[in-house]
């Protein structure tokens, strides 16, 4: 009674492939929709230039948001983001400002720097939350004022600047007018893509957000992949450091104040539930690119700033709820 | 220590008016499930009365319901002349009736005062809480049940357990009870303390108060009740008077008449195999003693472990998997001592565990079939971390096909499967790494019986394979079908062991509840 039906299990994803297609196209549709309206009903919305403002302006937020998503699926979540992105932007701006080394190891010093910086704190993160089995919502928001602290401390709580020319070359270069670092986040985009559904890690991930016990049950060092869950959101603070450096060509200790929101937002928009263990990081995506059209269409309506801000929390909300509906729906 | 019975209780049925609580025909369905099925039966003011069974037997079903929990469906309740039909615990208690819980509803961090008049706080002329007030009612009712040592402004969770359950009963008895409901109260106590407890009791009945008292423990019945109610199945069997009655007679009464026995010659069992797993001395970290547990499990053999709810049956497969890790003692698998530090070295060691909790523990419930199947297997499904689905699949479909698990596609989530077609992954998720050595705790719970007699067939295959089964079970018909041979445990230690010819529901309980236990020692 079961071969005849096992033909149509074929999507790789075995089922949650179906559910994220039926997740993500809900959140596709509201897209699709959002940029229409802003199409018809503004006259600069569907222009080339608007369109490579939108990515650029989204770009921070979806390296952080993917890092987001890990720790999310197993039931977590990081407040430090934010924080760890200014704490690597100065250590990275220490680095490349450093004398004595040509533009090319400047620039390597720093990715290095910034990227080994956030690996450290998601490290922490990691290992400090797992080990005690603590909240790590607390364990974060510790981290965010020691990475703030941090970054005030190390840099004299003055902005860094004068980088390597062709650092900022790299940050404003585009290709076909899609900014390079919109392409390099999505890149992470498509990693933690392959790594979330076609790796035993990015399985085990889903399966310690629904049922850790289980997991561990059946013979998986649990606590070893949620410390690198954390790691991996410390790694995009630090890649998210690089695009903010390359971007505006400074390193400021007060960079990406609340930052961390944005991303949970782009990760709550997208589908992935806070309880772990159901999402997709192309939810994710969507749900960054909505964040970034809202924001780009309410400012071409001409609406204030303050307005922009409220729109996007009630957008958050409706999405927590559609989520809750999705999740029973889902139990029957 | 025994109080005076009251004068020969003369049958109820003769003098009716007696009855001071009768129950009727009382049902209670749960969805399709019969908790009750009929109970009846009745307490006289001022007695000690107990309710006996085996664990589902629907004792803590008739507490809930007369402690106002949930309603009954069918039959009737007096109270004192008058239906009785409290439709919250508050009207439960405002009738005088309480209920002191076998888990505790104590509030760790306040006081002990404040958690006896946590009902009712009492309050100042202001509106204000009345401490002085508060302090004094408190210490009466610790003075009331001889608890007069303790400070009632100390927290609660400076208190042993022991105390803790004083402190409750204190609670319970502070308003005018009129019926005391004591469910499992030894159960963690100690001897001397459980003394203390008859001697509380025997003063709150010399008080005219009634005493339910719900034990595991007959010796304890027949120390401190007047009467005992036997229930099986969901039905109240008898109510006798403990002078015209035995433990033995009680035990019958509990097992029933059509007592279950095994069929001996049903089959020849194959030869028993080397040893594959050997427990000396094994102390779980739960077992307050200084004995532990020792135990041979032979290849191709299946051992049943028998006991009552909190006998250490769960806990000793935890320890030997290493979930909770032993204490002390050894551990041989395949006649070497290992240590297993977690569940990864038990696997690697060739053992699986089939948990009792498989919502909780055994099955990722939102997860694809064939992720769960596979999810103690992601070696044999994947090549450096990247996962073949192909295998994945394949894994699953032999699984499912040698388990005869219906489905509709592996790509469903095990929440669409019925309790017995998940309690299949689980066993499938374990055969998928070929153990040698098979735990399993409670196999057949919350599975239809079609089911239940497919995984009985599994296992005995399993067995004939060369496997080693260990099986905890609550359900005595099951050990009887699938075991060589059962150990009952009782209170972290091994009360006896069962031969096949022995098997009888009646010598399981009877060491169960350590009668074979005192019989021996004198």
């Amino acid at each position: 009674m079961t071969t005849d039906t096992l033909k149509s299990a074929a999507p790789a994803r075995e089922g949650l492939s179906l559910r994220v297609l039926m997740q993500n196209s809900g959140i596709g549709l509201a897209l699709l929709a959002l940029i229409i309206f802003f199409s018809v009903t503004t006259e600069h919305f569907l222009t080339p230039n608007n369109i490579t403002n939108i990515l650029t302006q989204i770009t921070i937020n979806l390296v952080l948001a993917v890092g987001m998503t890990f720790v999310i699926l197993i039931g977590g979540i990081d407040l430090s983001v934010g924080s760890v992105m200014a704490f690597a932007a100065v250590v990275a701006g220490k680095a490349i400002t450093m004398p004595g080394f040509g533009d090319a190891e400047a620039i390597a010093l720093a990715i290095f720097a910034a990227t080994m910086t956030g690996v450290l704190c998601g490290l922490f993160n990691g290992i400090a939350s797992a080990f005690w089995s603590l909240p790590s919502f607390i364990i974060t928001l510790g981290m965010l004022n020691i990475a703030r602290g941090g970054a005030l401390q190390i840099s004299g709580a003055q902005t860094i600047y004068s980088f390597p020319f062709a650092f900022e070359e790299f940050g404003s270069a585009m290709v076909y007018g899609v900014p390079v670092v919109f392409l390099v986040a999505l890149l992470f985009v498509l990693i933690a893509w392959f790594i979330l559904n076609f790796t035993v890690f990015g399985r085990l991930l889903y399966g310690i957000g629904n049922n850790e016990e289980a997991v561990r049950l059946a013979g998986h060092p649990v606590f070893w992949y949620k410390v690198a869950a954390f790691t991996i959101c410390g790694l995009t603070a630090g890649v998210a450091a690089v695009v903010y450096m390359a971007r505006l060509n400074i390193s400021s200790p007060i960079a990406g104040i609340g930052f961390e929101l944005n991303a949970i937002a782009a990760v709550i928009i997208g589908g992935t539930s806070l309880s772990g263990g159901r999402g997709s990081v192309i939810g994710t995506l969507l749900g960054a690119i909505i964040i970034g059209v809202l924001a780009n269409g309410l400012i071409l309506y001409g609406l204030s700033d303050f307005m922009r801000q409220m729109i996007t929390g009630v957008v958050i909300i409706v999405a927590v709820i559609l989520d809750y509906y999705r999740a029973r729906f889902a139990s029957k | 220590m025994t109080s005076s019975p009251l004068p020969a209780a003369p049958s109820m049925a003769a003098h009716p008016e007696q009855a001071f609580l009768q129950a009727d025909g009382v049902k209670k369905h749960f969805g399709g499930v019969k908790a009750l099925d009929g109970v009846s039966f009745s307490l006289k003011q001022g007695e000690v009365h107990a309710l006996v069974g085996e664990n589902g037997a629907g004792k803590s079903t008739l507490i809930k319901i007369l402690s106002g929990v949930f309603p009954y469906d069918a039959g009737t309740i007096q109270f004192d002349g008058a239906p009785y039909c409290p439709a919250s615990p508050h009207d439960a208690k405002a009738s005088g009736v309480q209920v002191v819980h076998q888990e505790f509803n104590l509030l760790d961090h306040l006081s002990i005062a404040e958690n006896i008049s946590i009902e009712k706080m009492p309050k100042t002329r202001f509106g204000l809480l009345d401490r002085k007030e508060m302090n004094a009612r408190a210490r009466k009712a610790l003075d009331a049940i001889g608890l007069t040592d303790v400070d009632v402004r100390s927290p609660v969770n400076s208190l042993g357990i022991a105390h803790r359950q004083l402190v409750e009963i204190a609670r319970a008895l502070q308003s005018d009870s009129r019926i005391l409901i004591l469910d499992e109260p030894t159960a963690t106590l100690t001897e001397r303390e459980t003394r203390r407890l008859f001697e509380i009791v025997a003063a709150i009945k010399a008080r005219g108060v009634t005493v339910v008292f719900v034990s595991h423990h007959l010796d304890e019945v027949f120390a401190i009740c007047d009467r005992v109610t036997v229930f099986r199945n969901g039905q109240s069997i008898v109510t006798e008077n403990i002078s015209e009655t035995s433990p033995e007679g009680v035990v019958r009464r509990m097992v029933g008449r059509e007592l279950e026995t095994s069929d001996p010659a049903e089959e020849e069992r194959s030869a028993l195999g080397a040893m594959a797993l050997s427990l000396d001395n094994l102390q779980t970290r739960q077992n307050p003693k200084d004995k532990g547990v020792s135990l041979d499990l032979h290849y191709g053999e299946i051992v049943g472990i028998a006991g009552l709810v909190g006998a250490g049956r769960t806990e000793l497969l935890r320890a030997i998997f290493g979930i909770d890790p032993a204490r002390s003692g050894t551990l041989l698998r395949d006649g070497q001592p290992v240590h297993f530090s977690g569940p990864r070295d038990a696997i690697a060691s060739g053992i699986g565990f089939v948990t009792e909790d498989r919502k909780d523990e055994g099955l990722i419930l939102d997860m694809p079939i064939a992720a769960n199947a596979s999810l103690a297997s992601m070696k044999a499904v994947s090549r450096s971390g990247i996962l073949n689905f192909a295998a994945e699949r394949e894994l699953a479909r032999t699984g499912g096909e040698r388990l005869k698990l219906k489905y509709g596609r592996l790509a469903d989530a095990v929440s669409s499967l019925s309790g017995g077609n998940q309690q299949k992954v689980v066993l499938a998720k374990w055969l998928a790494r070929n153990p040698k050595v098979l735990l399993l705790d409670e196999p057949t719970r919350g599975v239809d019986v079609g089911a239940k007699a497919e995984i009985y067939a599994i296992l005995k295959a399993l067995a004939r394979e060369g496997v080693a089964l260990l099986v905890v079970s609550s359900e005595m018909p099951e050990l009887m079908t699938l075991a060589d041979r059962i150990l009952v445990l009782a209170e972290h230690e091994i009360q006896g062991e069962l031969a096949r010819p022995d098997f009888s529901e009646e010598n399981i309980l009877k060491l169960a509840y350590g009668q074979n236990q005192t019989a021996g020692e004198q």
